[in-house]
C-alpha cells in the first residue's frame, strides 16, 4: 500500500516536473517578447497595409525655362475604402501636379484629388487599384482616448519609407493656430512625428485609427516629441461629404436654376404688363 | 491571543507592503530596469584624443566621445569605426575605471571596429549577441550609450522599420539597417541596441536629423552583419570584401527609354577600374556623355542584367549578390550591350583595396 502510494507520488512528481519544464520552455520562448511588444507588433502588422506613402511633384521652369521635375514633398495617407479611396492632409497634396502613391506591397500608382477641405486640413485622393483591392483601416473612437494611453504613429517621415514610432497621448482637445488656419480638438502625442508623417495614421494598440497626424510644434521643424493629430471623429464627420462631393455640383445646379427662373421672368414679364396695362 | 493578533497584523502589513511594491511597477518597467541593471556594466565610454595644432602652433588635444559594448570576456569591445577616428583611445568602464585601448581591427565599409582592453575578467560584463534577422517592427529596442558625453544613459523605443539601406562614410552600401525611435544622439554612436530579452541586436550608428540631435529617427547596424565581420577583425585586423572593380548606376525604366536601350532595368557600368577584375573580363565602361534633365551621365557602358542568373533590377542588387561571395570566387555576369547584343562574362572577383588604419594592439 505504502509502496504503491509512493510510486503514485513519484509518477505524479514526474508528471508535474515534466509539465513544469514544458510550461517553462513555452513561457521562456514566449517571453522573448513582452506582452506589450506582442500588442505593438500585432497592431502594426494590422495597419501597415493600410498606410501609404505619397510623393508629390511640382514641375517648375528653371532659370533657362527648361522644365525640370522637382520632387517637392512627401507625405502619408490612410486607406479609407478598398476601392482606393485614401485620406490625407490637404496641405500634403494641395498644389501638387502629380501625386504618386507607394503602397506597402511596393505598387506605385498615380492618384488624383477627389475632394479637399483646407479648413479641416483634410483631403481625399483616389487611386485605381485594378483587381487588387487595398486593405481599409478600421476606424476607432477618438472620444474615449485617455491621456497616458499608448499610441503608435505609422507614416513616411522625410520620405524614408514606412516607419513606426510609439508614444503616449500627451493631451486631448488641443487647439493650435497657424497664421492661416485654426485647428481645434486635436490629439497631442509624444510619438515622434516628423515632416512626411503628415496624413499618416495614429493608431491605438487595437490597430484602430484614432487620429490623422497633421502638425507638430517645433522650433527646428523636426520632431521634439510634440505632435498633433486630427481626431478620427472629424474624419468620420467629414468623410461622407469628401467621398461624394455633391456640394460642388449642387452650388452650380442652384445657380443655373435660379438664372433660368430669373431669365424666364424677365422674358415673360413685359408682355404680361403690356397685356394688363 | 494578543501576540497572535500582533503577529497577524504585522503579517498583513508586510503582505501589503510587498504587494504594493510589486504592483508599483508594470511588467514593462521591470523588464527595462532588469535589463539596464544587468547590461549597463557591459557598455563602455570611448574617448578618442587627437593632438592638433592651433593657430599659434600650440598642441591642443581634441576629444571625441562615443560608446561601445563588451562582446567577449577577453576584453574585446565592439564600436563604430567613426568613433575611434585617428586618435589615442581610452575606454572607461561603467564603474569608472579607465583603460588604454588597442585597436584590433576596423572596417570602414560597415563602420565597425573592435578594440581590446587588458582588464580583469571579473570587471567585464559581456553583452550576449542576439539575432537581427528575426526582428519585428514594433518590438522594443533599448539603447544604452553616452549621448553628448553626459555619461551612461538609457533610452527606449520600438523598432521602427527593418531592412533600410544606408551609405557609410566612404560611400559603401550597408544593408538591413534597423531604424528605431529610441532617442539616439551624438555620443551614442557605437553603443548597443538591445531587445527585451537582453540580447545585442544592433550597433547604434547614425541618425537622420536636420538639427543634429534626435528627432526620433535613429539607425543601427544589424548584429548579423557584425557577427560576419567581427571574427575577421579580431584575427586579421580587416575584413576582405570581394571586388568587382566597376562603378555602376541604376538604370530605371524611364532612363532606359530615353536612352533607347534594349533593356528595361539593370545596372549600367559607368566606369571600370583599369586592370581590375571586371576590366580583365572584358566589361566595358561608359564612353560618351549624355544629359538627362539636369544630370550629366556617362553612357555607353554595358548593362548588367543578371549576376549568377539572378535578375538585377538596380546597382544595389549587384552589390548585394557580390557581397555574398568571397575574393577569388567566379561569377557569371549577364550583360546587354548598346548595340543590342547580349551575353555572359565570367569574372574572377578580386580583393577590395583597403585604406584601413593599421592595427595597434
Amino acid at each position: 500500500m505504502y509502496l504503491n502510494f509512493s510510486f503514485g507520488a513519484k509518477g505524479l512528481w514526474a508528471a508535474i516536473s515534466i509539465l513544469l519544464v514544458f510550461i517553462l520552455g513555452v513561457y521562456s520562448s514566449a517571453s522573448a517578447l513582452t506582452a506589450e511588444e506582442v500588442l505593438t507588433i500585432k497592431a502594426y502588422e494590422k495597419v501597415a497595409p493600410s498606410v501609404v506613402n505619397l510623393t508629390t511633384q511640382v514641375c517648375e521652369a528653371e532659370f533657362f525655362y527648361c522644365a525640370t521635375p522637382s520632387i517637392t514633398g512627401s507625405g502619408s495617407g490612410v486607406v479609407l475604402r478598398e476601392d482606393g479611396l485614401i485620406i490625407t492632409n490637404s496641405h500634403v497634396v494641395s498644389g501638387a501636379q502629380t501625386i504618386r502613391v507607394v503602397l506597402s506591397d511596393g505598387r506605385r500608382l498615380e492618384a488624383r484629388i477627389t475632394a479637399s477641405d483646407p479648413d479641416d486640413d483634410l483631403a481625399v485622393i483616389k487611386v485605381d487599384v485594378g483587381d487588387k483591392p487595398l486593405r481599409a483601416i478600421a476606424l476607432g473612437d477618438s472620444d474615449s482616448l485617455r491621456v497616458g494611453q499608448r499610441v503608435l504613429a505609422v507614416g513616411n517621415p522625410f520620405g524614408l519609407g514606412q516607419t513606426l514610432t510609439s508614444g503616449v497621448i500627451s493631451m486631448t482637445d488641443r487647439t493650435i493656430r497657424d497664421n492661416e488656419t485654426v485647428l481645434k480638438n486635436l490629439i497631442q502625442t509624444d510619438a515622434p512625428i516628423n515632416p512626411g508623417n503628415s496624413g499618416g495614421a495614429l493608431i491605438n494598440l487595437d490597430g484602430e485609427l484614432v487620429g490623422l497626424c497633421t502638425a507638430i510644434l517645433s522650433p527646428t521643424g523636426s520632431s521634439i516629441r510634440i505632435g498633433f493629430a486630427l481626431p478620427v471623429k472629424r474624419i468620420k464627420a467629414a468623410a461622407p461629404e469628401l467621398m461624394h462631393p455633391w456640394h460642388k455640383i449642387t452650388g452650380w445646379v442652384v445657380v443655373i436654376l435660379l438664372a433660368a427662373w430669373f431669365l424666364r421672368r424677365i422674358y415673360r414679364n413685359p408682355s404680361r404688363h403690356y397685356d394688363m396695362g | 491571543m494578543r501576540s497572535t493578533r500582533i503577529l497577524s497584523s504585522a503579517l498583513l502589513v508586510f503582505f501589503f507592503a510587498f504587494t504594493s511594491l510589486a504592483i508599483a511597477l508594470t511588467e514593462e518597467e521591470k523588464n527595462n530596469i532588469d535589463l539596464y541593471e544587468r547590461l549597463a556594466p557591459g557598455v563602455v565610454n570611448i574617448t578618442s584624443t587627437v593632438m592638433e595644432h592651433d593657430f599659434f602652433l600650440n598642441v591642443i588635444p581634441r576629444k571625441g566621445t562615443g560608446s561601445g559594448s563588451i562582446i567577449d570576456s577577453r576584453g574585446f569591445i565592439l564600436t563604430n569605426n567613426h568613433v575611434i577616428g585617428n586618435g589615442k583611445l581610452e575606454v572607461t568602464l561603467a564603474d569608472g575605471k579607465k583603460y588604454t585601448a588597442g585597436l584590433m581591427g576596423s572596417d570602414p565599409d560597415t563602420d565597425l571596429a573592435v578594440l581590446k582592453i587588458d582588464a580583469p575578467k571579473e570587471s567585464l560584463t559581456v553583452i550576449p549577441m542576439g539575432d537581427s534577422a528575426s526582428l519585428k517592427v514594433g518590438q522594443k529596442a533599448m539603447a544604452i550609450g553616452n549621448p553628448f558625453g553626459l555619461g551612461q544613459t538609457l533610452t527606449t523605443g520600438v523598432v521602427s522599420s527593418v531592412g533600410r539601406t544606408m551609405r557609410s562614410e566612404n560611400g559603401t552600401l550597408v544593408e538591413d539597417i534597423i531604424q528605431t525611435d529610441a532617442s539616439i544622439n551624438p555620443g551614442n554612436s557605437g553603443g548597443p541596441l538591445i531587445d527585451s530579452s537582453g540580447k545585442l541586436i544592433g550597433i547604434t550608428t547614425a541618425i537622420f536629423s536636420p538639427t543634429g540631435a534626435s528627432v526620433g529617427i535613429g539607425f543601427a547596424i544589424p548584429i548579423d552583419t557584425a557577427k560576419r565581420i567581427v571574427d575577421d577583425l579580431i584575427e586579421k585586423g580587416y575584413y576582405s570584401y570581394p571586388f568587382l572593380g566597376a562603378t555602376m548606376m541604376n538604370l530605371f525604366p524611364d532612363i532606359a527609354e530615353v536612352l533607347r536601350l534594349p533593356v528595361k532595368a539593370g545596372a549600367m557600368v559607368v566606369e571600370t577600374t583599369p586592370g581590375g577584375p571586371a576590366d580583365k573580363a572584358g566589361v566595358r565602361g561608359g564612353s560618351r556623355r549624355a544629359q538627362i534633365g539636369n544630370n550629366i551621365i556617362s553612357v555607353g557602358g554595358d548593362v548588367v542584367v543578371s549576376v549568377n542568373e539572378v535578375q538585377v533590377p538596380d546597382a544595389d542588387t549587384v552589390i548585394r549578390e557580390i557581397r555574398k561571395l568571397h575574393p577569388g570566387d567566379k561569377i557569371q555576369l549577364g550583360i546587354v550591350r548598346w548595340d543590342g547584343t547580349s551575353g555572359t562574362l565570367t569574372v574572377t572577383l578580386g580583393e577590395k583595396p583597403r585604406g584601413v588604419r593599421a592595427r595597434q594592439p
